[in-house]
């Protein structure tokens, strides 16, 4: 069997491997996979018991594993930089919106409120105005204007909670890549 | 790393592909091989030394000059 044989048989195994877990995840039926996913390396195993040319020799290892400890540099590098920018949306108090609540002591003696979101960063003023509510009787408030009062801080942080969570992420994600490496690395290291 | 596997197989009438088969390579390694981009193992320099009925350091010469991807770790 030929190299580009193989890579076919390879990815068209993979095909019907992903199909029919997508299928049977959707259908509720989980016994597919633990049948399906064996079966499909079984059979690339076999088909690569077939190639009879080389696959990958001295250089092609040697070039794979400079691309793949490169390849961990950037990423690492580059996410940890992605995860600190993301995750100072969070932490960092002039990235985050500016909410402020004004009591108003109305004519008939009832209180309003007006809760009002600025741009991050900003001065408040009409300029910088995101959005505001006011709530015209505080002490009637009804449940629209209750939830509306309860919800607003939340929904004003709720893009950059987002930003966090993704860095968070992609923070998790980097350590557990490092925390792979270094199992492989402790793995080979007392190997050879 | 130089070496003189260029002459010696056209000495022997061989192609780069059959030495690459004779020596469990890809005809690619042999390529870089022949133009000292690439330094291989020990294991597969004693190789390409016994298919050519030669001693290693008729086909291989080291110079420090030359650096490339080794593959002596293998």
């Amino acid at each position: 069997m030929k190299r580009l044989t193989y890579l076919t048989c390879s990815l068209i195994v993979a095909c019907m491997v992903a199909a029919m877990v997508g299928w049977s995840m959707a259908a509720g039926n989980f016994l597919v996979p633990v049948v399906a996913i064996p079966l499909g390396i079984i059979v690339i195993l076999a088909c690569r018991a077939q190639v009879d040319i080389v696959m990958a020799d001295e250089r092609e290892k040697r070039i794979r594993s400079k691309a793949a400890l490169r390849t961990l540099e950037v990423v690492v590098i580059g996410g940890a930089i992605a995860a600190i920018i993301l995750y100072s949306f969070v932490v960092s108090i002039p990235l985050s919106p500016i909410i402020t609540g004004k009591l108003f002591l109305n004519d008939d003696g009832t209180q309003s409120m007006t809760i009002a979101e600025y741009k991050p960063g900003s001065v408040p003023g009409p300029q910088t105005l995101v959005r505001s509510n006011t709530i015209k009787n505080l002490n009637a408030m009804n449940e629209t204007e209750a939830m509306t009062y309860c919800t607003y801080v939340r929904e004003g942080f709720s893009e950059n909670e987002n930003r966090g969570l993704a860095g968070t992420v992609i923070g998790c994600g980097l350590a557990a890549l490092l925390a792979t490496f270094g199992v492989f690395y402790l793995y080979y290291n007392r190997k050879y | 790393m130089k070496n003189r596997i260029r002459v010696l197989r056209a000495e022997h009438d061989m192609t780069q592909e059959q030495l690459a088969e004779f020596v469990g390579v890809t005809r690619n390694t042999i390529i870089s091989m022949e133009k000292n981009k690439y330094c291989p193992s020990l294991k597969l320099a004693y190789r390409i030394a016994r298919l050519f009925g030669v001693g290693i350091d008729d086909v291989f010469t080291y110079e420090e000059e030359i650096d490339g991807p080794s593959g002596d770790d293998e």
